[in-house]
C-alpha cells in the first residue's frame, strides 16, 4: 500500500517564503578562487582585474552559479556539523532545504536534487554581499517501479545588497 | 575581453565548443565539498556511499557538475552576449574515473530586438557518451556590427 506523504502539515507550508536572508560574508576574491579552481574554470574575469577592467564588469566578478553557493556557516555558529555523524542518515546539513524555511516534514531519509531551473541577469563582484529569498513553489508525491518519492520545488532569489538581482531559480528536491 | 559569436554567424543544428573536465577523482569530489561545506557522505566516504547507500562508488557532487554547463554556455556567449536561461535535470551518476563534457546544440535561432536568442539542447555526457544531464538553455547574442548585449542583463530589452 503507497502512503500518502502530502498531508495538511506539508500542505500547509507550500507557498512558505523564507525572508531576505543575507551571507555571511561579502564575496571574497580567495573564497571565489577555492570556487573556480575546484569548478576548473579560470577565466579571467574571476580574477585578472586589469582584464576585468577592459570588460562590460569593470572588475572581476563571480562565475554564474556562484551565488547559489555562498551561504556559509557564520562564525558564531560553533557547532561541530559533525556533531551528528554517528546518525546514520547523516547529510552534513540537517535536512534543512533551505535558509529561513521550514523541514518538508515528509519520513522519507533520501534526498536527492532533481535538477535546476535558472534565468541570470548579473554576476555577483567581490565585496558585495548576496541576499536569497527562498520560497516553496510545491511539494507533491509522485508513486513509480522505483517507489514513492515527494518531489519539493523551492524557487530561489539572489541580489545584492544593493538590490541588483542576480539569478532566479526554481530547484527541485527529491525526497525518497 | 571575450568577444563571443554573433548571432549572424549561428545556425540551427549547430553545436557550440564542448567542454571536458576529467579524468575525475576522488580529490576532485573533495575539493568541491570542502569549497561548499557541504559533509553528505556520499562524497567522500566510500564505506557509506557503497554499503549504507549502495552506490557504486562515491558520487560527483551534482552541484558541480551544472558549473561545467555553465561554463559551456558563458565562454560562447563571451563578454558581449548573456547566458539567459538554463534548465536541466540530474538523471545520471557520475562517480570517479569518469570525464565528463558538456555539450549543446542550437535547436531554434530568433531576432529579438536589436539582439537574437538562441535556443539550445544541452547536457553532460561521460566517457562513455550516457546523458547524465539533459536540459535546454537560451543564450542572447548580439547582432554583427550591432551593440552588445547590455549588462546587467534585461530581459525587457528583448520585447
Amino acid at each position: 500500500m503507497v502512503g500518502n506523504y502530502i498531508t495538511d502539515a506539508v500542505r500547509e507550508i507550500i507557498g512558505k517564503q523564507s525572508d531576505w536572508i543575507e551571507a555571511s560574508h561579502p564575496v571574497e576574491s580567495s573564497e571565489v578562487r577555492r570556487f573556480f579552481q575546484a569548478i576548473m574554470d579560470s577565466n579571467r574575469r574571476y580574477w585578472d582585474k586589469g582584464y576585468a577592467a577592459e570588460t562590460r564588469y569593470g572588475s572581476p566578478v563571480t562565475p554564474p552559479g556562484f551565488p547559489v553557493h555562498a551561504f556559509r556557516r557564520p562564525s558564531e555558529q560553533t557547532d561541530d556539523p559533525f556533531d551528528n555523524r554517528s546518525d546514520p542518515e547523516f547529510d552534513g546539513s540537517g535536512r534543512y532545504m533551505r535558509l529561513g524555511l521550514p523541514k518538508v516534514p515528509v519520513p522519507l531519509a533520501g534526498i536527492l536534487n532533481g535538477g535546476y531551473e535558472y534565468e541570470f541577469y548579473s554576476y555577483a563582484k567581490m565585496g558585495e554581499r548576496i541576499r536569497c529569498r527562498s520560497t516553496y513553489r510545491d511539494i507533491y508525491q509522485r508513486n513509480g517501479k522505483s517507489g514513492t518519492m515527494v518531489m519539493v520545488v523551492i524557487e530561489d532569489e539572489y541580489a545584492t545588497d544593493t538590490g541588483r538581482l542576480l539569478l532566479k531559480s526554481l530547484n527541485t528536491q527529491i525526497m525518497r | 575581453m571575450s568577444q563571443g559569436v554573433y548571432f549572424d554567424d549561428v545556425a540551427v543544428g549547430m553545436d557550440i565548443p564542448a567542454v571536458s573536465k576529467g579524468p575525475l577523482t576522488t580529490a576532485h569530489v573533495v575539493r568541491w565539498s570542502a569549497a561548499m561545506e557541504n559533509w553528505a557522505p556520499i562524497h567522500y566516504d566510500w564505506r557509506y556511499a557503497t554499503e549504507h547507500d549502495g552506490l557504486p562508488d562515491v558520487l560527483v557532487n551534482g552541484s558541480w557538475k551544472q558549473h561545467v554547463m555553465m561554463q559551456a554556455l558563458a565562454d560562447w556567449a563571451g563578454d558581449t552576449g548573456w547566458l539567459w536561461k538554463m534548465k536541466f535535470q540530474y538523471r545520471g551518476m557520475t562517480v570517479p574515473g569518469d570525464t565528463v563534457t558538456a555539450w549543446a546544440r542550437v535547436i531554434g535561432a530568433s531576432e529579438r530586438g536589436a539582439f537574437g536568442v538562441c535556443d539550445l539542447d544541452i547536457g553532460l555526457r561521460d566517457q562513455k557518451g550516457v546523458e547524465t544531464s539533459p536540459g535546454t538553455a537560451s543564450v542572447v547574442l548580439p547582432r554583427r556590427g550591432g551593440p552588445s548585449v547590455p549588462y546587467p542583463f534585461d530581459p525587457q530589452l528583448l520585447a
